[in-house]
């Protein structure tokens, strides 16, 4: 890390049996090994705390695995981590419990629902963010207030409306109310969140551009766009994953068993008053996650540096 | 809040804009009711072609096994009638309702649908359900087959609303190898409630607080009503009012903190959990109580999830107090385009013999007589059990209350609260009863 | 005025040159604004205007016809619906606890996953897999079973002698199980601040290092003030989520707010209003309501927002 402090001058060119150490030097010399061994002791102790911490969070996550291989009379009383009776049925059973769909096509449906999301996500808030923190134009203001005034109004009063509308619409029954609003720039979050990465962006670059001739389109394009990979990485993820788990509007609008998506998947194991199938759903469920686990971990090597490593400065 | 705009300028476009945009908004706001009121037509003229191509939706609620059963009960009746199609809208229980009410006031309810003694009045008398009255009357809907009580159940305001898809009676599950292992009776019919925590106060001293007796019922609204129709009142007033007195709920709530005294039930924290009626929860199966209340015939799910063998017997007290409930609803939409055939598949659901034998006792009991004939030899032990059980009570049964008003669901809710105060201390049954009776009755006049 | 100012410099010069500047930028601004005006308008506005419409009626779900009543649903929230302050009681502790505790876990775990070692992808991912189980409705089996009588929790409780509480279906703790719950999901605010760390450009660290400036004054001076647009966004945000909160208390509570009530987050009766009592003009009352303060709220947040966020954006800063 940046900041030993350089200290000794460099070896003298001469040979000859080298000098035998001032007390000066042996000092600078064993400050530097404790400083390394400080630095040392705080990447351990770094790493302990990490692995201290993560042993907590993860725990819970644990438990949800092992569950996932007990025996449905063990699922209930056994509260330990590890089952009593190894159970991997739970894993094919979860996969054909509907006679007419195996759990594989909610899969396909998420991802082709959230993938969709991604992307229309990423481009519309992307734009909408670059008007908001760098364009100026008449009632911008007013603009951003009602965008973040979309951020506060609990959505289960929207549903009904919402639902009259699209239908109106005629798009009752197909995937269109999932994404189109999604192309729209309706997820102020996303919107909001970009603004703020793109407001730490220094000015001066847009100036550049400017003065080599750049509009406001060129501005985005060569500039804001490259530069707000993390905002557009922090956004694919996000969107990926609200999708995936996102319950209400996916159970409202898709119609057929064989266009269900996994949050009303997972819920099938759960009919209260009806069939105990814990088992098959925590099966199901730490499936579920593996995609999204893998989704999150390519995409966030993406987040690397932002403005060191384009150049534009100077 | 605006960065300070110029004002007072007519030839900005954005004004004009402005202009424009409230026009249209006041054109949908004044369109937006019309399409919220269901406004499809009541008696729509059916073109005469016996043969057209008809394709119905059908909506319901519950698991794979059920999903599977209705699946080939629909796929049998297109034999019978090519003509007729169905688009299958099956779901887990959660969000069902808030579907379905979206879909009705968005005006597209589907053709047919599963409703339940919770959601029946709510939804027949906001005018949702199809009048059944006359398919009943000329027997296109056949209920010769049929406990009369059964098909009462299912009226709301002098109308059909539903027809009951099966029945079910509130039943008590007990665990058979826990008595036997600590030297019990196993519970009967007709035992009085005070026998019954006496079973539980002796099944914990046994056992030594490893199964802490019974569970705690006082939320269980079923178990209020059953308590209040041995005393030969009732939940509900005929013309769906609260009927229920505050110093009966006090009583009903002071036998359980006796109960509890004596511990012969569980602590609070344990009836919290299961007094959401979840499968998996119930403290039968859990092995902390020896026996639970639900419906007669869980048995079957239940035994699945314990390796002890479980029976199921009446609640406690006057079997009087119980009755044939309609468990679900097969009910048909007003605005749908083709009722006839509606009723013409309900009829065929609720009564058909190769249907019934495809369903099973998975709903509940067949409503129809005849059918629980032909299905008794496919049963199961437990299911063999449940259907034992309500032979035996059929004689025994009490006259059917009719349908819960508006607001059931919420006075069932209500009435969790207010128990769970009681076992937690919090409040005394006084109190908790007068809370209670105070919200339960703005739920119901509302 | 203060939201002004949180979407960037753009203050009006009163001189000609600055209007027509922005006059200039103006098209280019409402096309690259054009499709969040078009959704705005085609999707959320008319479904938000009719909902305040409704607030003023009393519509019920599935209702025939209903009538204009004016103020009368505000009146009856205010007046005489206890659980309507008891709901906003516990939202209000909800949030004023779990909001600044998850933030301060994500914050402190974001730096210290900052470096690229290898590995630290996995590590991220496995910090952030609580968010991704968060979301499905096996969390609350999960957390149930961990926080009852008898769960792992009272298991490591036991280790050090205490006895435990029925936590989770107990009215005194089930909330804080709630909270628990929440501030477990800190991946979430994690993943936006390490992509804010990635913003602070290196060259900032090493200049102070060779100035020899230590950790500490490095995070104060450099960390902090660079990162602060990002802090702001997650305290916003996670401000107006946490009072938002709905499916956790939902899926732990299976739907009842319970224990009596512990758990009775303001969406959980706002819900219970509209799709259980079919009174869906109140819930149209309880929604404005909680939007103008959730929205007074934001707006406080957004003025003192100016005093400590640093955007590199603003001229002269």
């Amino acid at each position: 890390m940046a900041g030993q402090a350089l200290s000794s001058p460099p070896a003298p060119a001469e040979a000859g049996p080298p000098p035998r150490r001032t007390v000066r030097e042996q000092a600078i010399a064993h400050a530097r090994r404790r400083r390394r061994r400080a630095a040392a002791v705080r990447s351990v102790v770094r790493l302990v705390v990490i692995l201290a911490i993560l042993a907590v969070v993860l725990y819970p996550a644990l438990w949800m695995v092992g569950t996932s291989f007990k025996a449905p009379d063990e699922v209930n009383s056994n509260r330990g981590l590890i089952p009593e009776q190894f159970w991997p049925a739970n894993y094919p059973d979860g996969w054909t419990a509907l006679p007419s769909v195996t759990f594989g096509r909610f899969f396909v449906n998420s991802a082709v629902i959230a993938l969709a999301t991604v992307v229309a996500n990423c481009f519309s808030c992307l734009v909408a963010a670059y008007a908001f923190a760098r364009l100026r134009f008449p009632l911008r203001g007013m603009w951003f207030a009602i965008m973040i005034a979309t951020l506060l109004l609990p959505s289960h009063v929207l549903l009904v409306p919402q639902y009259v509308l699209f239908n109106y619409f005629g798009w009752i029954n197909t995937p269109l109310p999932l994404i189109v609003p999604k192309l729209l720039a309706t997820e102020a979050f996303f919107i909001f969140l970009m603004v703020q990465f793109m407001r730490g962006i220094p000015r001066e670059l847009d100036e550049a551009a400017k003065i080599d001739g750049c509009s406001a389109y060129g501005i985005f394009w060569h500039v804001i766009l490259p530069l707000s990979r993390p905002a557009l990485v922090t956004t694919a993820i996000f969107s990926f994953i609200w999708t995936w788990n996102d319950f209400l509007t996916q159970l409202v609008y898709l119609s057929g068993v064989e266009n269900y998506t996994i949050p009303v998947g997972l819920r099938m194991f759960q009919d209260s008053g009806g069939e105990n199938q814990i088992g098959p759903m925590f099966a199901m469920a730490v499936l579920s996650l593996l995609p999204v686990f893998l989704f999150f971990v390519a995409f966030q090597r993406l987040l690397v540096q932002g403005i060191n490593t384009t150049g534009l400065k100077g | 809040m605006s960065p300070g705009t110029p004002h007072a300028d007519p030839a900005r476009p954005a004004h004009r804009h402005r202009t424009r945009y409230l026009a249209l908004l006041t054109a949908a706001a004044v369109a937006l009711p019309l399409g919220l009121t269901a406004c499809g037509g009541d008696d729509d003229k059916q073109s005469a072609d016996p043969n057209r191509k008809i394709e119905l939706q059908v909506f319901w609620w519950g698991g794979p096994a059920r999903a599977e059963n209705t699946q080939k009960v629909l796929d049998l009746y297109t034999q019978k009638h090519p003509n007729v199609t169905f688009k299958i809208e099956q779901q887990p229980n959660a969000g069902y309702f808030d579907k379905l009410a979206t879909r009705a006031a968005g005006g597209n309810a589907p053709d047919i649908f599963q409703l339940d003694d919770g959601s029946l009045a709510e939804y027949a008398k906001r005018n949702v359900t199809l009048d059944l009255t006359k398919y009943v009357k000329n027997n296109k809907i056949d209920t010769k087959d049929i406990p009369k009580g059964l098909i009462d159940y299912g009226v709301v305001d002098g109308k059909n609303a539903g027809i009951a898809a099966a029945q079910n009676t509130p039943g008590m599950i007990y665990d058979k190898t826990v008595a036997q292992q600590y030297g019990l009776e196993e519970p009967k019919v007709g035992w009085s409630w005070e026998q019954m925590i006496a079973w539980g106060e002796q099944l914990s001293q046994k056992s030594g607080g490893q199964v802490q007796g019974i569970m705690d019922p006082s939320a269980d609204y079923k178990a209020l009503w059953l308590w209040l129709r041995q005393q030969d009142k009732e939940l509900y007033t005929p013309d769906g009012k609260v009927a229920v007195s505050t110093e009966d709920v006090t009583r009903w709530f002071e036998l359980w903190v006796d109960a509890r005294k004596r511990k012969a039930t569980p602590t609070a924290d344990l009836i919290h959990t299961a007094n959401t009626g979840d499968v998996s929860k119930q403290l039968v199966v859990t092995k902390q109580a020896g026996a639970s209340f639900l419906w007669s015939n869980q048995l079957a799910e239940l035994q699945k999830s314990t390796k002890n063998t479980l029976g199921v017997s009446a609640y406690p007290g006057d079997p009087k107090g119980q009755f044939a409930r309609a468990s679900l609803y097969w009910a048909g939409s007003r605005t749908t385009k083709e009722p006839d055939t509606v009723a013409d598949v309900i009829n065929f659901i609720v009564n058909d013999p190769d249907a019934a034998k495809i369903q099973g006792v998975e709903r509940g009991l067949p409503s129809n007589l005849k059918n629980r004939e032909i299905v008794a030899p496919t049963l199961s032990a437990p299911e063999k059990a449940t259907v034992a059980l309500e032979s035996e009570l059929n004689s025994k049964f009490g006259k059917a209350p009719p349908v819960p008003p508006k607001g059931h669901v919420k006075l069932r809710s209500e009435l969790i609260t207010a128990a769970e105060t009681v076992q937690y201390g919090k409040a005394t049954p006084q109190q908790a009863a007068e809370d209670f009776l105070a919200k339960a009755k703005a739920a119901v006049s509302g | 005025m203060a939201v002004s100012a949180a979407v960037g410099p753009g203050r009006a010069g009163s001189t000609g040159k600055a209007r027509r500047a922005r006059w200039r930028e103006g098209p280019a601004g409402y096309v690259f604004l054009s499709p969040f005006l078009l959704g705005f308008m085609g999707i959320t506005a008319i479904p938000m205007l009719y909902s305040l419409y409704l607030s003023f009626t009393n519509y019920e779900l599935l209702g025939q016809t209903y009538d204009w009543v004016g103020l009368r649903n505000y009146r009856e929230l205010f007046t005489n619906d206890p659980q309507f302050w008891h709901a906003v009681q516990v939202t209000v502790l909800f949030a004023f606890v779990a909001v600044p505790l998850k933030l301060a876990a994500a914050l402190g775990v974001a730096m210290l996953l900052n470096r690229e070692r290898r590995g630290t992808g996995v590590l991220r991912g496995l910090f952030y897999l609580p968010s991704l189980i968060g979301g499905s409705v096996a969390v609350a089996i999960i957390w149930r079973a961990m926080f009852d009588r008898t769960g792992a929790f009272n298991s490591l409780l036991a280790v050090f002698g205490v006895e435990g509480k029925p936590w989770v279906n107990d009215p005194d703790w089930a909330l804080e199980t709630l909270m628990l719950l929440a501030i477990w999901q800190f991946g979430a605010p994690m993943v936006i601040f390490l992509a804010g760390l990635k913003q602070v450009p290196t060259e900032l660290y090493e200049a102070a290092a060779v100035d020899g400036a230590g950790p500490w004054r490095r995070f104060r001076n450099i960390t902090l003030p660079m990162l602060s647009p990002v802090i702001f966004f997650n305290l916003v945000l996670e401000t107006i989520n946490g009072f938002q909160g709905f499916t956790s208390a939902f899926v732990l509570s299976d739907g009842t707010g319970g224990p009596t009530d512990s758990t009775l987050m303001y969406s959980l009766r706002l819900y219970d209003q509209a799709f259980t009592e079919y009174k869906m003009a109140y819930a149209s009352a309880m929604a404005w309501v909680f939007l103008l303060a959730i929205g007074l709220l934001t707006v406080l947040l957004f003025s003192t927002g100016r005093l400590w966020v640093h955007y590199a954006d603003e001229e002269g800063a």
